[in-house]
C-alpha cells in the first residue's frame, strides 16, 4: 500500500533515502505505526507523537492505504 | 577576604537613596550551600526583605546574580539571574536573561549586585571594575530599549559595553515589564517593574578581571568533555537550525499548545505558522551570549506590510505561541511585530500574549464593552490590535492600565466570569505548554515557587512527551519511556526529584537547553569542581537544588502562601474544546489534589498546609 509520512525538525534525517519526494512510501498492509518507525531507525528512547490524517494514533495503529502520516519528536525547551 | 575559587568574594551593595556604594565580602559559609544564582539570592532575600514588603516600594531589592560557572569558556556559562520579590505575584520572582551582562559583571569583579532603596531621580549604574558612577539618566526617560543602548553607549563612548535597562513599561510600573540586554528578557515575574520603581533605568557592565580558577586543565579537560557532547548531540543541531520556535508543530500535534486561552491544547496550525516564519522571515541564528556553541537564537524580519520591522532578534517559541495560539492568530507577521515591540517597550512576551488572549475573551463574552477598549475591536483573532494594545499596557493607556496589572488583578477589577478566563497560577500567566498532554508538567505548574513556569524549574513535558530522563535515571527518576504521560500516579514523585536537579541552571547560572544536550547534572558538578577546587558530586548538586527549592518556598509560606495556592486554573485540568484532542478523555486532569498529595510526601512538606516541616528544614540546614 502506498502512504504519505512526514518527519519534521530532529527526525528529519531519518527519512533521507527511504521516501519519495513526494512523501511517498510503500509498505505492506496492516504495518503500525510501530513498524514504521523501525523502518525509519528511529530509536526507541525518542519521545515521538504520530498524527494520522490528522488525528493523533498511538504507536499499535495499523496503517491503511493513503494514509497521511506526519511523525513529530521535540528538541525540548523554550 | 581570601580569594575563593570560582568567586571574588565581593557584593556590590547599591543603596539608591543615599547613592552609598558598598563593596561587601561574601560570606564564604555560604556559598557551598547556596553557590550562586537563585540560590545565593534566595538565601540573601529571604534574610533581608521582610514579610510584607510591597515589591515596588524601596525596600524590596533586586539581586543581578551570577555563579561560579557564569563566563563566556563555560559551555551554557553567559546568563545573569534577577530575583527579587515580584509585584505580578507578590512571591519569589525570579528571571534569567542570556548575554554577556553575567560574564561581564563577574568580569568587573563581583560575583553578586544588590540593588535596594530608591532614587530621587532616574538613574543609570556605571560599573567598570573598581569604577563605579552613576548617572543621570533623566535624557533616557521615555526612550524604547534600543533607543536607551544607543544613548548609553554613546554618552560612554563605549559601543560594547553590556547594558541592560528597562523599557518605557518598567518606567511606568506595568507589572509584566522586564529587564533587556538589547533584545534578550529577564522576562517573567516583573523586574522591570521593580527596577522601574527604584528610578534605576539602566545598568552599564564592563571589567578586566579573571576569575580565579582551582584546577585550569581539569576545567579545560571538562569544557572539551562537554564540547564534544555538544557537537555530537542532535538537540544541539536542531536547536540551531530551529531554534525554540522549532517545537511548535509538534507541541500542537502533542496537545502542548495552548489555543484560544487556553480553550485547547492544540489547533493544528502551528505547522503551517512556523514554515511562514523559517521560511519567509527567519534571517539566521544567534547566540545570546559571546561563545555559545548551540546559538539558538534567532534573527528575524518582515520585509514589507503594515507589520513591517528591522532586523532583530527574536522571535522564540514562547513568544510566537502567545501571540498566535494564545490570542487565535493566523498572522505570523502580527506575532512577529507584536513580539518585536514587546522586546523594545520592555514587556514580557508571555504575560502580554497570555492578557491579550483574556481581554479577547473578556470582550468576547461582553464583559468589556467596545466602548471602554477605546474603539478596538478585541473579537479573537484579530491580529490588528495586538501591536496596539502592546503599546497600551507598556504605556499604562486606557484599558491597558488594568492589562499591565496582569490577569489575575484584572479579572478581580473587571469581576463576573472573568476569573474563569484568567489563567495563572500565584498570578503568574501561563506559559505556552500545556499539561493536558503530560501531567508532570500539571504538579510542576501547580508548585512551582515563581507562579505557573514551565521552565523555572522543570519543563514537564519534556519528560512526559519528550521522553528525556537528563541523566536523572541513576538518581531515581524512573525511564520516562515505561511511563504514559497521561498517567497521574507516580508524576507527583517524579516532579520533586526533576525539580531539584533542574533547578541547578538556574542556580548556577548555566543554560538549560544544554541539560537537554547532555550536559547533564554529573558533568555541571565537574565544572563546578574544576573551578572552586570543591569534591563535588551530582548527589550533593542535587541536595543543594532541594535547599534552595525549599528556601524559596520559605520565602512564600512566610508571605501567607498555601496549599491552596499551589493550583490548576479549572480550564487547564478539562477537556479541550477542539483540537486533535477533542474527543481524548486521558489528557484531562483528574487528581490533580492527589498528585499534590505525593509530591507534599515526596518533599517531606505538611500535606494539610503545603508548609515544610521542620524535620525537612533541619535535614536540609534550613532551620531558624
Amino acid at each position: 500500500m502506498k502512504i504519505k509520512v512526514k518527519l519534521y525538525t530532529i527526525l528529519e534525517k531519518y527519512a533521507k533515502g527511504k521516501v519519495l519526494e513526494d512523501n511517498t512510501i510503500i509498505l505492506h498492509k496492516d504495518t503500525t505505526l510501530q513498524e514504521l518507525t523501525r523502518y525509519f531507525n528511529i530509536p526507541d528512547k525518542i519521545g515521538i507523537v504520530f498524527l494520522v490524517n490528522d488525528s493523533p494514533q498511538n504507536k499499535e495503529y495499523r496503517l491503511c492505504e493513503g494514509d497521511k502520516v506526519k511523525i513529530f519528536s521535540f528538541i525540548g525547551g523554550g | 577576604m581570601d580569594s575563593i575559587y570560582g568567586y571574588y568574594g565581593k557584593q556590590l551593595r547599591v543603596s539608591l537613596d543615599s547613592k552609598e556604594i558598598l563593596k561587601e565580602n561574601i560570606d564564604a559559609s555560604i556559598l557551598r550551600k547556596y553557590l550562586g544564582g537563585a540560590g545565593y539570592a534566595a538565601r540573601v532575600l529571604y534574610d533581608e526583605i521582610p514579610k510584607g514588603t510591597h515589591p515596588l516600594s524601596p525596600e524590596n531589592k533586586l539581586i543581578f546574580a551570577t555563579s561560579p560557572l557564569t563566563a563566556n569558556r563555560i559551555p551554557g556559562g553567559g546568563s545573569i539571574m534577577l530575583c527579587f520579590k515580584s509585584p505580578l505575584t507578590n512571591a519569589w520572582g525570579e528571571s534569567r536573561c542570556g548575554g554577556d551582562f553575567g560574564p561581564d559583571l563577574k568580569k568587573a569583579g563581583y560575583d553578586f549586585l544588590l540593588i535596594e532603596g530608591k532614587s530621587e531621580e532616574p538613574v543609570y549604574l556605571v560599573i567598570n571594575d573598581d569604577n563605579i558612577e552613576f548617572r543621570s539618566a533623566i535624557g533616557l526617560m521615555g526612550k524604547t530599549v534600543n533607543e536607551k543602548l544607543k544613548i548609553i553607549r554613546e554618552e560612554l563612548s563605549d559601543p560594547k559595553i553590556s547594558v541592560m535597562c528597562i523599557g518605557p513599561a518598567g518606567e511606568k510600573l506595568v507589572k509584566i515589564a522586564t529587564v533587556m540586554f538589547e533584545h534578550r528578557a529577564a522576562g517573567r515575574c516583573g523586574a522591570g517593574a521593580v527596577m522601574g520603581s527604584k528610578n534605576l533605568i539602566g545598568i552599564a557592565v564592563k571589567g578586566s578581571h579573571k576569575t580565579p580558577i582551582a584546577q585550569p586543565a581539569k576545567l579545560t579537560e571538562t569544557i572539551k568533555t562537554c564540547l564534544k557532547i555538544l557537537k555530537e548531540s542532535d538537540f544541539s543541531a536542531n536547536l540551531k537550525k530551529h531554534g525554540t520556535t522549532g517545537d511548535m508543530a509538534a507541541n500542537d500535534a502533542a496537545g502542548d499548545w495552548p489555543t484560544k486561552n487556553w480553550h485547547s491544547n492544540s489547533w493544528g496550525k502551528a505547522e503551517q505558522l512556523y514554515d511562514q516564519f523559517f521560511n519567509k522571515h527567519l534571517v539566521k541564528n544567534h547566540g545570546c551570549y559571546t561563545g555559545c556553541p548551540i546559538a539558538c537564537g534567532r534573527i528575524s524580519e518582515v520585509r514589507e506590510g503594515r507589520f513591517k520591522t528591522p532586523v532583530h532578534e527574536g522571535s522564540e517559541y514562547e513568544s510566537l505561541s502567545a501571540f498566535t495560539a494564545f490570542v487565535f492568530n493566523e498572522n505570523i507577521e502580527a506575532a512577529i511585530y507584536a513580539t518585536y515591540l514587546c522586546n523594545e517597550f520592555g514587556i514580557d512576551t508571555i504575560s502580554t500574549g497570555a492578557v491579550i488572549a483574556f481581554a479577547m475573551e473578556c470582550y468576547e463574552n461582553g464583559i468589556l464593552k467596545k466602548e471602554e477598549v477605546g474603539g478596538l475591536d478585541l473579537s479573537w483573532g484579530n491580529p490588528d490590535v495586538l501591536s496596539e494594545l502592546v503599546r497600551m499596557i507598556s504605556l499604562r493607556e486606557g484599558i491597558g492600565d488594568t492589562l499591565a496589572e496582569g490577569v489575575k488583578i484584572a479579572s478581580e477589577r473587571w469581576g463576573g466570569d472573568s476569573e474563569k478566563y484568567a489563567i495563572h497560577g500565584k498570578g503568574l500567566e501561563a506559559p505556552a505548554h500545556d499539561p493536558r498532554s503530560g501531567k508532570v508538567l500539571g504538579v510542576a505548574y501547580g508548585t512551582a515557587n515563581r507562579g505557573m513556569c514551565h521552565i523555572h524549574p522543570l519543563e514537564g513535558m519534556a519528560y512526559d512527551s519528550g521522553k528525556m530522563d537528563w541523566g536523572l535515571m541513576k538518581y531515581g527518576v524512573p525511564d520516562p519511556n515505561t511511563l504514559d504521560r497521561w498517567d497521574e500516579k507516580g508524576k507527583g514523585k517524579i516532579v520533586k526529584i526533576l525539580q531539584d536537579a533542574l533547578i541547578l541552571p538556574d542556580i548556577l547560572n548555566t543554560c538549560k537547553f544544554f541539560m537537554y544536550a547532555g550536559i547533564h547534572l554529573d558533568h555541571l558538578a565537574e565544572l563546578l569542581s574544576a573551578v572552586t577546587g570543591w569534591d563535588i558530586d551530582g548527589q550533593e548538586l542535587l541536595k543543594i537544588g532541594e535547599r534552595v527549592m525549599n528556601l524559596q518556598r520559605l520565602f512564600n509560606t512566610r508571605e501567607g502562601f498555601r496549599r491552596d495556592d499551589d493550583l490548576l486554573p479549572e480550564r487547564m485540568k478539562q477537556k479541550p474544546a477542539f483540537g486533535f484532542y477533542e474527543h481524548e478523555d486521558r489528557c484531562t486532569i483528574k487528581d490533580f489534589e492527589g498528585m499534590l498529595d505525593e509530591y507534599y510526601e515526596a518533599r517531606g512538606w505538611d500535606t494539610e498546609t503545603g508548609i515544610p516541616t521542620k524535620e525537612k528544614l533541619l535535614e536540609l540546614e534550613l532551620e531558624e
